[in-house]
């Protein structure tokens, strides 16, 4: 009887154990000497990936086919998105200004938007809408379009940015009063900050207000009051029959060569409804596109004006923009 | 019944001595690669610098024409500064070349009918220099196989191939600090008058060419210090001082070359280097965007420099490179172990597994110019706004292990089929020849003229660049491939043009050459325009919004792609 393990096993088991040591011996040899055609094999393989990527893309007929899609099922509320974000500017050439309108693409954030059409290619999606959920997607070659579902989409009751006319808003810097006008759109290359809009108030002493589109810290797009505080004065905005809600939600910023250095004054916002003070936020440079939220409780239900008033200690280069909605 | 015998190859059998047959295939690897330049320089736009540097180039000809005509006029000190001043922060020697060349070969002897292929010539013609003098040091330092696939390797990177085509300094000083490294070498191994006198001349034409040429004695004088060691160390030991002639000659010639070549440091001398320095010391930082962030000023990221060499440099050729590292590398260990061993018995060379002693150390020179080459790009201060092409000066050296990469895997793959017979063997070596090269070929010329968007598979190709977010191009070039694709086509007759990045002189001679339409007026602003280009970049994209409020509307109406990813976005007022 064997009295240990290694007498129990058979007597071919040393022969066995040499074998697969030199059958692996044998395999690393051959392996070290045909070692050098891995770097062959990397220069096919890579012009191979070459070729693949090359060719592989979009077509028109896939991007026609996308927008033919989107079109007969966005609704006026729903967002439509192009990921990854650098197809974007295809995308907008491709679905036209009515399905990728400014509001969709300069938006503040998602948070309105009760249901997103997010056209994608190489399979990528937007960060934004990480906890939604996907309701749908359509592949369309080698675009897909993705359904995706808001789990708390805000009711917005009305949106400061839409209410920039003569109609529903006064401006004053301090005690003057800035006239609405519509004249041209001035705009300039790198540096030159927002474009002052066509339709915009002007201000004796050179103040403008207007809506117009801001780049913020990300070069990300956003639709907003285009309002440079001039410093010596504030500027006063009252927007007239503002439906409130509980909330007064919004961002602020300055256009991002204006900030990025982190060298200028801080801009203050102040809200006020009637008498009572809304709340005040402040923008310093370096926040980038900053969210606030105010409670409106108490004036809910109600419609009246709103104030927005706007100071910087140093005027110097403060290309200032906000938004904000009641919901 | 017999084989057909096939000819015999001993007709292409070189003597192993480097020779001028040598110096003919170096050239004409150089030359092939100056047709493949000049027949595509056609298709690419003018970037703002090169702008500005055709302007200086007929600046400084025009003295140099004053000069042969009127003499002694021309060297008083306001007709010098009145053509050097433009463009005085990088020195003369490229745009001479430049004004003369266009002089030369465009408005004397008609040979170009494009002006800036004129003015483009010399720089493409460093190119060619650079693929000859590689090719010869690996040729003389490894083997003739090891130097022709530096030679292609190097001429086969994307990057370098689209900024060999421009009027500008980066491949020149590419070129030059190669060329340096090159003769310094060689002036080690002969130490003869006249290759110790063509260091200090060399030198000092780098010196004309850019100012990357200032890091180059942190190369050049520790090798020569380390090669000649023995003799300084006899020298001292009686008591007297011997420097390397050629260290002497590029302390004395080098700057003596850069003052007679620029005629701006005739005057104020002192004042105008120290000028100089100053501005390439406290440079600007420009945007440049990398991993999705749009970097303006420091620090730097210390990953720039690696991830945009994996992301712009053929995989193959890295992994050639890695291979020809590593094995230098072990070599320079293994002598370096032994070295201790040697000293002890006094016999440093006797040391029985040392490896041979190379009386040049070119794996030291090499190992230098490439980590010299580089090293600032570590450096959290150092602007990255000009891309790889700052770097380029280390391309040749990595080119140059590449070639030593393949040079190991020839015997390789003799041991792997030892039956192989002469002309079989032969042919496996042209095929793996292909192999490594069909690659960066085809990436390379895939890339035009959309060198600076175009990223290897490795990560992607240019969409996957455009996926990491990496910088999509600069300088403003691209607006000829919008004019010829959309605006010449289709714009009406006298239509205004926002030009965006692209410069006033650029667009003006691309219209003096036919690429651009010559009724269409250029604008400066987005809303002045009936038509406004964005070129993509990622802090460019304000111009975008800017468009989209002052025109009323964010379609573009065309847009050039390369690969799908968007490059230029033409739009056209409602």
């Amino acid at each position: 009887m064997p009295r240990t393990l290694h007498d129990a096993l058979p007597v071919t088991r040393p022969k066995t154990a040499c074998k697969l040591r030199a059958a692996l011996s044998r395999a690393s040899n051959r392996l070290q000497r045909w070692a050098f055609a891995a770097v062959p094999a990397v220069g096919l393989i890579e012009l191979a990936a070459h070729g693949l990527q090359t060719r592989r893309g979009a077509t028109d007929a896939d991007w026609g086919a996308a927008r033919d899609y989107v079109a007969a099922q966005a609704r006026g509320a729903d967002l439509v998105a192009f990921a990854p974000a650098w197809v974007d500017p295809i995308g907008r050439a491709r679905f036209g200004p009515a399905l990728a309108t400014l509001e969709r693409e300069a938006r503040s954030d998602e948070t309105r938007f009760p249901r997103a059409l997010e056209v994608s290619i190489r399979g990528a999606h937007l960060p934004a809408f990480a906890e939604w959920r996907r309701s749908g997607e359509q592949r369309f070659g080698a675009v897909s379009v993705t359904t995706w579902e808001n789990p708390a989409p805000a009711q917005v009751l009305d949106d400061l940015v839409s209410r920039v006319d003569a109609q529903h808003l006064h401006v004053s810097r301090g005690d003057a009063e800035c006239a609405f006008t519509h004249g041209t759109a001035q705009s300039g290359g790198l540096g030159f900050g927002p474009t002052i809009p066509a339709d915009r108030f002007v201000c004796p002493a050179g103040a403008f207000i207007g809506a117009s589109v801001v780049a913020d810290l990300d070069y990300v797009p956003h639709r907003c009051i285009f309002a440079p505080p001039p410093g010596n004065a504030p500027l006063r905005l009252r927007f007239a029959g503002v439906r409130f809600g509980r909330l007064l939600h919004g961002h602020h910023a300055l256009y991002v060569e204006a900030e990025r250095d982190r060298k200028g004054a801080p801009v203050t916002l102040s809200f006020k409804s009637g008498d009572a003070t809304l709340g005040t936020v402040v923008h310093r440079d370096g926040d980038g596109w900053k969210p606030f939220e105010l409670d409106t409780s108490a004036l809910t239900g109600q419609t009246g004006e709103l104030l927005a008033e706007i100071s910087s200690p140093g005027g110097e280069r403060r290309l200032y923009c906000f938004e904000a909605d009641t919901r | 019944m017999k084989a057909p015998s096939l000819p015999s190859l001993d007709f292409l059998r070189l003597p192993d001595r480097i020779g001028w047959r040598d110096h003919v295939i170096g050239a004409s690897l150089g030359l092939l690669y100056l047709a493949w330049l000049l027949g595509t320089a056609r298709e690419l736009g003018f970037p703002r610098d090169e702008g500005v540097y055709f302007r200086a180039a007929t600046e400084y000809w025009r003295w140099w024409l004053m000069l042969f005509e009127r003499g002694r006029e021309a060297l008083q000190q306001g007709p010098i500064d009145s053509a050097f001043s433009m463009n005085h922060e990088h020195p003369a020697l490229m745009k001479t070349l430049f004004g003369f060349s266009f002089w030369l070969f465009h408005e004397k002897w008609r040979v170009f009918a494009d002006a800036s292929t004129a003015f483009r010539l010399p720089g493409m013609a460093t190119a060619s220099l650079a693929i000859w003098v590689i090719y010869l040091f690996g040729a003389r330092a490894w083997s003739r196989r090891a130097g022709a696939v530096a030679a292609v390797l190097f001429a086969l990177m994307p990057r370098v191939f689209f900024h060999a085509h421009l009027a500008c300094f980066d491949v020149p000083i590419t070129a030059m600090w190669i060329l340096c490294v090159y003769v310094h070498w060689r002036a080690q191994e002969k130490r003869s008058l006249g290759w110790i006198v063509a260091v200090g001349v060399v030198y000092g034409l780098a010196l004309d060419t850019k100012h990357n040429a200032w890091f180059l004695p942190l190369v050049l004088v520790p090798h020569a210090l380390f090669v000649q060691r023995h003799a300084i160390w006899r020298a001292l030991k009686v008591g007297r001082l011997s420097l390397p002639g050629s260290l002497v000659s590029m302390a004395v010639l080098g700057p003596l070359v850069l003052v007679a070549l620029w005629p701006y440091l005739w005057n104020d001398t002192l004042a105008r280097v120290q000028w100089w320095v100053n501005f390439h010391l406290h440079h600007e930082y420009y945007n440049i965007e990398f991993l999705g962030k749009n970097y303006f000023g420091p620090p730097s990221p210390r990953s720039y420099l690696p991830v945009m060499v994996l992301a712009t440099v053929p995989t193959v050729t890295l992994l050639l490179f890695f291979v020809g590292a590593v094995e230098r590398g072990g070599v320079a260990v293994k002598r370096l172990l032994a070295w201790p061993r040697g000293v002890l018995k006094r016999a440093a060379a006797t040391a029985a597994d040392a490896p041979p002693r190379d009386a040049r150390e070119t794996d030291l020179l090499l190992a230098l110019a490439f980590l010299v080459a580089i090293g600032p790009f570590f450096l959290p201060k150092t602007p990255i706004f000009g891309g790889t092409k700052h770097w380029m000066p280390a391309y040749p050296v990595l080119a140059l292990y590449a070639g030593r990469g393949f040079d190991l895997l020839v015997p390789a793959m003799h041991r792997a089929l030892p039956r192989l017979e002469a002309r079989a063997r032969w042919a496996a070596e042209a095929l793996m020849v292909v192999c490594v090269i069909l690659a960066p070929l085809a990436i390379t010329a895939h890339s035009h003229p959309f060198g600076l968007s175009s990223y290897v598979p490795l990560v992607g190709g240019t969409a996957g660049g455009a996926d990491l977010g990496l910088d999509r191009q600069f300088w403003g070039y691209t607006s000829q491939n919008a004019a010829e694709e959309y605006l010449n086509p289709r714009a009406p007759r006298g239509a205004t043009v926002f030009i965006h990045d692209t410069t006033w002189d650029a667009w003006q001679r691309m219209q003096d050459e036919g690429r651009v339409r010559a009724d269409l007026r250029a604008v400066g602003a987005p809303g002045e325009g009936m038509f406004a280009l964005v070129e993509h970049e990622l802090h460019m994209n304000e111009v975008d919004y800017a468009i989209w409020v002052a025109d009323g509307t964010d379609a573009p109406a065309y847009i050039v792609e390369h690969d799908g990813v968007p490059i230029v976005s033409v739009y056209r007022k409602p």
